[in-house]
């Protein structure tokens, strides 16, 4: 079966490519990383919940993450939203067909959300009346998202290799998975051990601000988090070899030499990998998050090679036919500033509280 | 090429076009696989993800000014309790539609992308930055409504309230942006030939379609309003807030009903037109929505009145209820209106473009589908290549077996024919479903496919009823001692009747005879005076209404009760015949005959056996006998399902009929099924009045004729070689054209025209008349024998035939087969069944009635048809034929008095 025919034709794009993957790249970077917190707490506060007699400090913690996760699932998405849009301007004909493959799963998501939603909130709203019983719904809640990630995970790979898209004519009633797809569980394993290393380095971030305002357990919080951080960075950094080895050797090597922005790119992410473990280690909390936001970028511009790389066979968006209407686009940014402006007052209007 | 101003440059950035087609790479159209759903189908997913979103979006819009105005009370009224019930009703207001809305919104953009995959692409290729947008203000909506929750009674209230207006502000913002791209979809307007960004945002249903959203989302805040109040303990306070928010439900309620007067006029004629009259999806969604109307008004009153609390909880509950059912019919009926596109006048509901229809029915679905294993159809794949193509082009919308749109019990009634006719039609008298995108062998696959695997019907077997021929009695004919000869004809070759008139009747049991008597001698005569001439039907076909339940509804056909056993003229099965001074012929009209002899057995050819008597003496001067067809073997089954109706070999049977006036219900928007289950059946020519006997006050709507032949020409099939016999009497043990035509090979088309030509020379007459519903069935259909439709010469039915001189030109043998298109008889008067030779001698004395000419052949025994040449000539030619001028004149005549090239030998050898 010719592979290049199953690709559907793309459909043409209002304004040239590089402004939608720049939007693509700047809203991924701010939905992984509020997905990461959002996971990560999660999972800290489930395994932290797990002791049936835990210290003070570690209910303290836990009903920290219970106050803000369901702001974090809601950000998570709404930031999902907008790379997600992007990402169908761009890679549309792709990410259509590999959701249709999986359908069944793909449109779960939204049921498995709902309840890991609820549950959250549940959580939150009854921290303090269900006592121990708190961990299942926190529970329910890390593995309906962990579900979801594995899910997100087939998707995103399943779209870059067509190979795989014939399963559908044995199966075409959206029940595919690219569980054959060698770097499918390190790619899910990668992220899903950033959300906790991340949401170590958030809990620090945290309970770093409440010390100013004198909270009791901020130090060992902090410390907490600086350690979860640590130790969940350096097996990150185990999991990201695995993933890396796992590419198609062609892939790889473009991080190692053969491509020289790829290579480059691949190096500034190592060095501020390599950065925040030591900041972690030494726990610096400020300068662990900056070289961990370092890190983040660099492997965002990491994966979207990974990606562009994948699809060069048969695609790249510079081919992409633009009909040029740059109004829209216009008026998207002049709304940004507008609702940038009015989060900026509605923020002061809140701090105009505490003073 | 010299290099535009950059005035121009920067206009063409600004208002430039945006792209809304595919990039053609080559020649593959259908780009997405089809998620195949079976049981559940694409609709059910999608109506029960959206119908829940709009709800609670609508009331996250409304909401929003609802907090703020009950939160601005509270500090008016100085109420702490009004406040703190503003305060709870934010927290119920957040885990609704910050949890269920917001994901459910994303739920409906997931379900499209996997239902409709090309749609949703050039939705979000075009609006990508209308979707950014709104993405903008939900974010500032997440943050406003967080602010506005968990700093409730800690910020000042100047702040707080600001936050509120905030919220309310980039909430409507959202419907604002998210309105432009839904009414885009049902009137995209100039952007079907501009694709410019704005023509489709501000198209022509934006402005009154936001209106309604936002009086919609103002009255489901009261709506909501009502559950957190319901649950206030403090009953003085619980009864205000339920009076506040009635006043909330019923305000913006009228205006609601203004915005939808308003929204309605502001649609195109066809989407109008699809909503208002066509659509059969329709009419129930309009249904609830116009009796919710006032239940929701009543229900808001009796919630602002005093009444006990068991009540108005039972109000609230049954209030939230209603409220769903009449968003999700307003959303139902947008969304049909927008039938058979999904982005109107561009994208089908299949995710076929507009623009490569042509294309891909040239070429086949599946030659320019990347998703399919087969290529070509062949015997052994027939099946499988129709379940693909179902797959490909049906399963978005249609279901197997499930709720939404079963297709199962939508084609359950088809045969292999009926199906491909159904597909052949899609599109064009309905216009609620796209035409189908592919080849002929495609459709014959995808038919094969619902008929006998999904629907699992077998073919059907020939039925074993055997038919022994009977011949009357013919009397004996004696040229040396006879004087008289009397011949006698039928007014139609076939007149069939539909048999179950519990449902309605196509026409009245009968049919008319005539009969001519000359006196033999040098000079022969045409004899008219002093002569009775009477009738009387065959053994067993005396008491027609024993044998029928025509005479039980004739009050609901004609309004008076026809006797028993009488024609619509009184008629009764023996009497005498009547003289007609301008036929110079005696006729007996609308005889009551019917097809089933009081035995039981089927004979749509009954003789009537007439005697002409001298009134003076009574002398019997001469009988004989004429076969008067009527048959109720007609072939409608074949498309509306059932059985036949009768011994599985003839009549309609009850499900053929249902189905029948469901489908007539469905189209037109009529009540037929209702009348007839109210013991009210109609008659077809009540409303649609042509020529028939009994038939209506002429109306706007199309005579029968018109109407039948025209939306029946929409659905068979171009290539269908005998397209009339699948519903005329032909096909079965009925032969209706049994002449000698048939009998050298010559079918329906020769003299009529192909089905094509036959209807639309009947629809133009109509348009001509001024019936705009010939339109609607002309639309799709293209002339066979002519270039274009300007060329058709208008026709009536009954009245405007082909001629027999247009193939026998000046009496002689034809040089051709076919009769030239559009050249008809001019008036009633110079029809073959009503013209006569230059001595009185009608046509059809001589020859027989058309469709039956001399000699003719029949299964329920030749001398049915072939009665006097038989009795007169001992053969079955024409009267006279053969130089037998010596029957008449009693010797041999040189002379082609009665017309040119009479004096020939007959050619055809029967």
């Amino acid at each position: 079966m010719d592979i290049a025919a199953l690709i559907p034709s793309p459909d043409t794009i209002p304004v040239h490519w590089v402004w939608f993957k720049v939007l693509l790249i700047i809203t991924f970077m701010a939905h992984i990383l509020l997905m990461n917190i959002m996971l990560g707490s999660a999972i800290i506060a489930f395994f932290s919940g797990l002791n049936r007699f835990p210290e003070r400090s570690t209910i303290s913690l836990q009903k920290e993450i219970s106050e803000k996760t369901t702001f974090v699932i809601a950000f998570t998405i709404n930031f999902g939203v907008a790379p997600l849009l992007f990402l169908q301007v761009l890679y549309g004909n792709f990410f259509y067909t590999s959701s249709i493959l999986m359908a069944v799963f793909w449109i779960s998501v939204i049921f498995i959300l709902i309840i890991a939603y609820y549950s959250a909130y549940i959580y939150k709203f009854k921290f303090e009346e269900l006592a121990f019983a708190r961990v299942y719904f926190i529970g329910l809640t890390v593995l309906l998202l962990t579900i979801t990630a594995f899910f997100y995970t087939n998707n995103m790979t399943m779209m870059l290799f067509p190979a795989s898209w014939t399963q559908y004519f044995d199966r075409p009633s959206g029940t595919v998975l690219n569980l054959s797809e060698p770097t499918l569980l390190p790619r899910f394993i990668h992220f899903v051990t950033a959300s906790v290393a991340i949401s170590g380095l958030f809990i620090a971030i945290t309970w770093q601000k409440k010390k100013k305002s004198g909270s009791a357990d901020a130090d060992l919080n902090v410390k907490t988090g600086m350690k979860i951080f640590f130790y969940a960075t350096l097996f990150q950094v185990l999991a990201g070899i695995w993933f890396f080895i796992s590419l198609p050797k062609d892939i790889m090597l473009l991080f190692m030499g053969k491509d020289t922005t790829g290579t480059m790119v691949f190096l500034a992410g190592l060095i501020a990998a390599g950065l925040s473990l030591i900041f972690g280690y030494k726990n610096k909390v400020r300068p662990a998050a900056f070289s961990v936001l370092v890190t983040v970028f660099f492997m965002v511009i990491m994966r979207d090679m990974v990606r562009t790389a994948f699809l060069k066979p048969y695609f790249s968006i510079e081919k992409l036919k633009v009909i040029y209407q740059y109004s829209p686009m216009i008026v998207f940014f002049a709304s940004l500033i507008i609702g940038i402006a009015a989060v900026i007052y509605m923020i002061k209007c809140v701090h105009s509280i505490k003073t | 090429m010299p290099a535009p101003a950059r005035g121009v440059v920067i206009k063409k950035l600004f208002f430039g076009a945006v792209g809304f087609g595919l990039i053609m790479l080559d020649n593959y159209i259908v780009n997405y696989p089809v998620w195949d759903l079976g049981f559940f189908g694409g609709g059910t997913l999608i109506a029960i993800i959206a119908v829940i979103h709009v709800y609670v979006a609508h009331f996250a819009v409304g909401g929003g000014l609802f907090l703020v105005l009950t939160e601005m009370k509270g500090y008016r009224e100085n109420s702490a309790d009004i406040l703190e019930y503003t305060r709870r009703h934010t927290k119920f207001f957040l885990l609704v539609t910050m949890v269920f809305g917001a994901i459910t919104g994303v739920g409906i953009w997931f379900a499209i992308s996997l239902l409709n995959p090309a749609a949703t692409s050039i939705l979000v290729h075009n609006f990508v930055f209308g979707w950014a947008t709104e993405w903008v203000f939900f974010l500032v909506e997440i943050v406003s409504l967080f602010i506005y929750f968990y700093t409730f009674g800690k910020m000042n209230k100047q702040d707080h309230l600001r936050i509120g207006w905030l919220y309310f502000g980039f909430g409507w913002l959202s419907l604002f942006v998210i309105n432009g791209i839904i009414s885009f979809m049902l009137t995209p307007g100039k952007w079907l030939s501009s694709g410019n960004f704005w023509d489709g945002f501000f198209n022509p249903s934006f402005w009154p379609s936001l209106f309604f959203r936002t009086f919609m989302a103002f009255m489901l805040a009261g709506l909501f309003g009502f559950i957190t109040s319901s649950v206030v303990k403090e009953k003085t306070l619980r009864n205000s807030l339920e009076k506040y928010c009635a006043r909330w439900l019923l305000i913006p309620f009228l205006f609601l009903l203004a915005s939808a007067w308003w929204y309605v006029s502001s649609l195109p004629g066809p989407q109008k037109l699809m909503i208002l009259k066509l659509s059969p999806e329709i009419p129930p969604l309009v249904k609830i929505f116009l009796i919710i109307s006032p239940l929701i008004f009543i229900s808001g009153i009796f919630m602002s009145i005093r009444m006990s609390d068991s009540v108005k909880k039972g109000v609230t509950i049954s209030l939230f209820v209603m409220g769903i059912l009449y968003i999700g019919s307003f959303e139902w009926i947008r969304e049909a209106g927008r039938r058979p596109y999904i982005i109107y006048g561009s994208i089908y509901s299949n995710s076929v473009s507009e623009k490569d229809m042509d294309f891909m029915i040239n070429n086949g679905i599946l030659k320019t589908s990347r998703w399919v294993l087969t290529k070509k159809i062949d015997e052994q794949n027939q099946v499988r290549s129709g379940r693909e193509i179902f797959r490909l082009m049906c399963i978005s919308c249609h279901s197997a077996g499930g709720f939404m749109n079963d297709i199962k019990a939508a084609t359950g009634k088809y045969s292999q024919y009926g199906m491909e006719s159904m597909l052949n039609g899609m599109g064009k008298v309905n216009e609620f479903m796209p035409p189908f995108p592919g080849t002929n062998a495609e459709k014959k696959a995808l038919a094969a496919y619902l008929v006998n695997e999904l629907n699992g019907k077998k073919e059907e077997l020939r039925s074993e009823y055997s038919i022994t021929p009977t011949e009357p009695k013919i009397p004996l004919f004696d040229p040396a001692k006879n004087k008289y000869v009397l011949l006698a004809w039928s007014g139609k070759g076939m007149h069939f009747i539909s048999d179950n008139n519990q449902f309605f009747s196509i026409s009245q049991p009968g049919n008319t005879i005539y009969a001519q008597l000359i006196k033999r001698g040098k000079t022969p005569e045409i004899v008219t005076g002093n002569l009775r001439i009477s009738y009387r039907i065959e053994e067993g076909f005396n008491t027609p209404s024993s044998n029928s339940d025509f005479w039980q509804y004739s009050k609901s056909f004609y309004g008076r009760r026809i006797n028993d056993n009488e024609g619509f003229s009184g008629r009764k099965t023996t009497g005498d015949m009547v003289f007609d001074e301008s036929l110079m012929a005696f006729s007996a009209v609308d005889l009551p005959v019917i097809p089933y002899r009081d035995d039981g057995s089927f004979v749509p050819f009954p003789v009537v056996y007439v005697e002409a008597r001298d009134t003076g003496t009574g002398e019997l001067l001469c009988s004989t006998g004429v076969s008067v067809p009527v048959s109720t073997e007609m072939g409608c089954r074949n498309c509306h399902g059932g059985n036949w109706g009768i011994k599985n070999i003839t009549g309609l049977s009850d499900e053929t009929s249902l189905d029948i006036l469901k489908t007539h219900d469905r189209l037109n928007r009529t009540n037929l099924e209702s009348l007839s289950g109210k013991g009210n059946p109609r008659m077809c020519s009540n409303c649609h009045a042509g020529e028939q006997t009994g038939t209506g006050e002429k109306s706007k709507h199309l005579n029968l004729s018109a109407a039948i032949h025209g939306f029946h020409a929409n659905y068979i099939a171009a290539d269908d070689p005998d397209p009339c016999s699948n519903c005329h009497p032909s096909s079965g043990f009925t032969k209706s054209y049994r002449g000698i035509h048939s009998r050298i090979g010559l079918d329906c088309t020769n003299c009529h025209g192909k089905m094509e030509d036959h209807a639309l020379s009947l629809l133009v007459s109509e348009r001509k008349e001024g019936k705009g519903e010939a339109e609607r069935l002309m639309k799709h259909l293209r002339p066979r024998a002519v270039d274009n439709v300007k060329q058709i010469e208008p026709r009536k039915a009954w009245v405007n035939q082909p001629d027999c001189l247009n193939c026998h030109t000046g009496f002689n043998p034809p040089d051709t087969d076919q009769s030239p298109p559009n050249v008809w008889t001019k008036d009633k008067r110079s029809l073959y069944s009503s013209r006569s030779d230059e001595v009185g001698i009608m046509c059809p004395a001589c020859h027989g009635i058309s469709h039956a000419e001399y000699p003719a052949t029949n299964i329920f025994g030749n001398n049915r048809d072939n009665f006097q040449p038989l009795q007169y000539q001992k053969n079955a030619y024409p009267i006279g034929a053969n130089k037998n001028c010596k029957l008449c004149h009693t010797m041999d005549k040189t002379e082609e008095i009665h017309h040119p090239n009479m004096l020939a030998i007959f050619r055809n050898i029967h």
